[in-house]
């Protein structure tokens, strides 16, 4: 793509974040998002075939959707309130309506049908934007209306998401789709602690955005899009397994790895709101999320040359330049000891 | 306590800046120091801990277990030359490192005052263990292995977490010079059921418990010759420190809530005791001998008296000691013939005397003859159980008698009779084995002299 175009269209999708992150009008957040998913359509389909096509348009149609849903929510409110401003939003029906939404952009159960396919069918860098960047707005608004969101039905997501994020992980050989699978699980963690103290989920946002950067720029990388080729890493460059190692353990939430400390937190802060059962449960299954990583971590720095690999090699090009890599591995395992540093946040 | 834990830490840059030749000199050598400081917490004017700053203290149950660590580490490089001598220089620096981290952790966990650093450290020395396991070991089984030594562990000890952090919503402190002090009786509903079986089942999976054995003969078997000795020797016993250091607050619930778990380990001591008498693979003997002490030690620290506290502490050292050894001979089998099964290697004492003296004193001090620490741990175990319950004594005395009977099978297949036609030629034993043999022995047979210094804090 010209790379003037692709500037111009990667601001608008930066724009249209940053104006539903900062504005205080209800239109101006809808708009902002319209023109993120606008702009983000082009980007998804930087190489042109039919199978970005068919993801593309799937994001396409879910977003819209959502969006839709959305406009309803505010219109409602607005009938009820009289005002366009962002504050919690007081009418039940809105609330309900605004969650769904908000469900369907994030990707969370039962709307979670989106991310799997639409992450598979396009390029690495794209999925490391709709996963990382896209998520973001969602949860922007969703921190501004949190204390006002229907209890039941965000925990029934959240925990439901973990579930899904789990199971559906484990059958898979595609690096994206576990990365989509990872990411679902994630955000249901996320919402999980949004009523109790939204300034976690903030926490858990930006310790998984880290991870989930790592992990995408180790992918680049090597170029791998499966299992199978992620195996061949310990050929091309052998650092990088160790660094899929620990940034793999992270992810699965292991002391002494910082992936512990947003999981170490949340379940804090639900046990110190007395339910104890539900973070039993989201520990737990978070154990699946570690098995299929386990499984990635096995077939690439695990098991030691001349181990059988049934993968032709691929052509080695010119190293891609990988920006920001270094800290990015630092942050996103050796912050567990900065965990007092959270006493800021109160 | 940083005295050990820094220096320990500064082994890792130690190794990666070594030169080639003087990579397991160096490294031997400072552990070896280091576990000359650790010797000086042994001396505990009080029973009241030494404590040495705000996140770490030492007490009399901790430091013989710390002294343990420390002195094992030494002995791990030494037994891992061998195996590792034809890898590339990196590999052989990583191995190293994952070594020296786990002992930082390890350190640091027998050391932890606050309750959730200690589960956080717990927690941590799983996985520089998980990756000794899977990268180095031998066969295809070690993936299994790892995998079920990971997620037996963490599905345990996950709900611990949650305990803790609710105990110290409850309690307002997890601290625990503090807890001891303020600890009072839990009120009896079912939540606080869950909270005991929530903090216990962590450390019982560890121990092994005997229903939840599975991930140990797979780990033990599987891993290389410094992953079976740490896990052996100081692994089990995270399990053993903290069930006696969390049944301080789970009064009174543990009177009836043991039984269930005093039973399987029971019977587990004897199901184990005698799966040994059956076992064709050597490791998977020790193994299998490694969880039936083990349960002898659980059911000390489920009876919670002040003799059977010795003698689970007392168990607990010698246990380290006595199975680690037992892993070096296997390996030093191990390595000559490359296979596991005992009946390959037979009448070695022919071929190989001294090391037959070492497997001799191993398997005596493995079947608790007096006077060894062994003995001692054993014994209180026993006796404690008998004013606990007149009737266990008979599941004792059958395996004590059981263990006599697999260790003396052990000995009498490797050492005596005549040697098979196909190990004439194995090379003879390396004064690095012997070294590793005597340095494992010198502290068991010397600590029958004192044996006060690690029969805890109730002596």
């Amino acid at each position: 793509m010209n790379p003037l175009i692709f500037t111009t269209i990667l601001m608008t999708v930066l724009l249209g974040t940053m104006i539903v992150m900062m504005s205080s009008h209800w239109l101006m957040i809808w708009i902002g998002f319209e023109m993120n998913l606008l702009a983000i359509i082009p980007i998804l389909m930087k190489k042109y075939n039919p199978r970005t096509m068919e993801a593309s348009t799937k994001y396409f149609l879910t977003q819209a959707t959502a969006s839709m849903l959305l406009m309803m929510a505010i219109i409602i409110n607005l009938m009820h309130s009289g005002q366009w401003t962002i504050t919690k939003v007081f009418n039940p029906t809105a609330s309900i309506i605004m969650t769904s939404a908000l469900a369907m952009k994030l990707g969370l159960t039962p709307f979670h049908f989106w991310v799997p396919e639409v992450t598979q069918g396009i390029s690495l860098t794209s999925g490391l934007i709709l996963l990382t960047w896209q998520k973001l707005a969602p949860m922007s608004i969703l921190y501004q209306i949190s204390p006002s969101i229907n209890l039941n039905i965000l925990l029934t997501m959240a925990v439901l998401s973990i579930l899904v994020g789990g199971w559906g992980g484990l059958n898979q050989t595609q690096l994206r789709k576990i990365m989509a699978y990872s990411s679902i699980a994630h955000m249901g963690w996320m919402t999980a602690v949004l009523v109790y103290s939204p300034t976690l989920t903030m926490l858990n946002m930006l310790i998984y955005i880290m991870m989930t950067l790592t992990m995408f720029m180790l992918f680049i990388h090597s170029s791998s899009t499966t299992t199978l080729s992620l195996s061949h890493t310990w050929n091309k460059t052998p650092l990088t397994t160790t660094l899929i190692l620990i940034t793999l353990l992270s992810m699965g939430g292991l002391p002494p790895l910082s992936g512990f400390m947003p999981k170490w937190m949340i379940i804090q802060e639900l046990t110190k709101n007395s339910s104890i059962i539900l973070p039993t449960l989201m520990a737990i299954m978070a154990l699946l999320n570690l098995y299929f990583y386990m499984r990635l971590t096995y077939s690439t720095s695990l098991t030691m040359f001349p181990s059988t690999n049934n993968m032709k090699m691929k052509w080695q090009f010119e190293t891609k330049r990988i920006t920001l890599l270094p800290p990015l591995i630092v942050m996103s395992s050796l912050l567990l000891p900065l965990t007092p540093m959270l006493s800021i946040l109160d | 306590m940083l005295k050990i834990i820094i220096p320990t830490i500064m082994l890792m840059p130690l190794t990666w800046l070594s030169k080639k030749n003087m990579i397991w000199i160096n490294t031997t050598t400072y552990s070896l120091l280091i576990s000359l400081i650790s010797l000086s917490l042994l001396n505990q004017p009080s029973n009241n801990s030494l404590n040495f700053s705000l996140m770490f203290f030492s007490d009399p149950l901790s430091a013989p277990l710390l002294v343990l660590t420390t002195w094992l580490l030494p002995l791990m490089l030494m037994a891992s030359q061998h195996h590792l001598s034809k890898e590339p220089l990196i590999r052989k620096k990583l191995y190293i490192t994952m070594l020296t981290m786990l002992q930082t952790f390890l350190i640091m966990t027998f050391t932890a005052t606050e309750l959730i650093s200690f589960y956080i450290l717990f927690e941590a020395t799983l996985v520089p263990t998980l990756i000794i396991i899977t990268r180095w070991g031998n066969q295809t089984e070690r993936l299994n292995a790892g995998l079920y030594f990971l997620f037996y562990t963490l599905m345990g000890s996950l709900p611990l977490l949650i305990a803790l952090i609710s105990i110290q919503n409850l309690t307002g402190s997890l601290n625990f010079l503090l807890i001891q002090y303020w600890n009072q009786a839990l009120p009896d509903s079912w939540s606080n059921i869950f909270l005991w079986l929530a903090c216990m089942m962590a450390f019982m999976v560890k121990m092994p418990l005997y229903g939840l054995h599975l991930w140990l003969p797979k780990a033990h078997v599987e891993a290389p010759i410094a992953g079976s000795m740490v896990l052996a020797a100081i692994l089990l016993k995270l399990g053993g420190y903290g069930m006696l250091r969390i049944t301080t607050m789970l009064n009174p619930q543990t009177s009836f809530m043991a039984y269930p778990f005093l039973m399987l380990s029971l019977w587990g001591m004897i199901m184990t005791s005698s799966i040994c008498l059956r076992q064709t693979d050597l490791k998977s003997l020790i193994a299998y001998s490694s969880v039936s002490h083990m349960a002898l030690v659980i059911v000390a620290v489920l009876i919670q008296t002040p003799w059977s506290y010795m003698g689970a502490t007392a168990l607990m050292i010698a246990h380290g000691l006595t199975s680690s050894m037992l892993f070096c001979l296997a390996n030093s089998n191990y390595e000559r013939t490359h296979s596991r099964t005992m009946i390959l290697a037979r009448g070695l004492q022919t071929l190989l005397p001294l090391m037959a003296a070492w497997w001799l004193l191993a398997s005596l001090t493995n079947l608790a003859l007096p006077p060894s620490i062994n003995l001692i741990g054993e014994l209180f175990v026993v006796m404690s159980s008998f004013s606990w319950s007149n009737i266990t004594i008979i599941l004792m005395g059958a395996n004590i008698t059981i263990t006599a009977l697999y260790s003396l099978y052990m000995l009498i297949t490797t050492q005596r009779g005549k040697y098979t036609h196909h190990i004439n030629s194995i090379k003879p034993s390396f004064t690095r084995e012997n070294a590793l043999m005597a340095l494992h022995m010198t502290p068991l047979l010397l600590l029958s002299l004192n044996p006060k210094i690690i029969l805890g804090f109730t002596y």
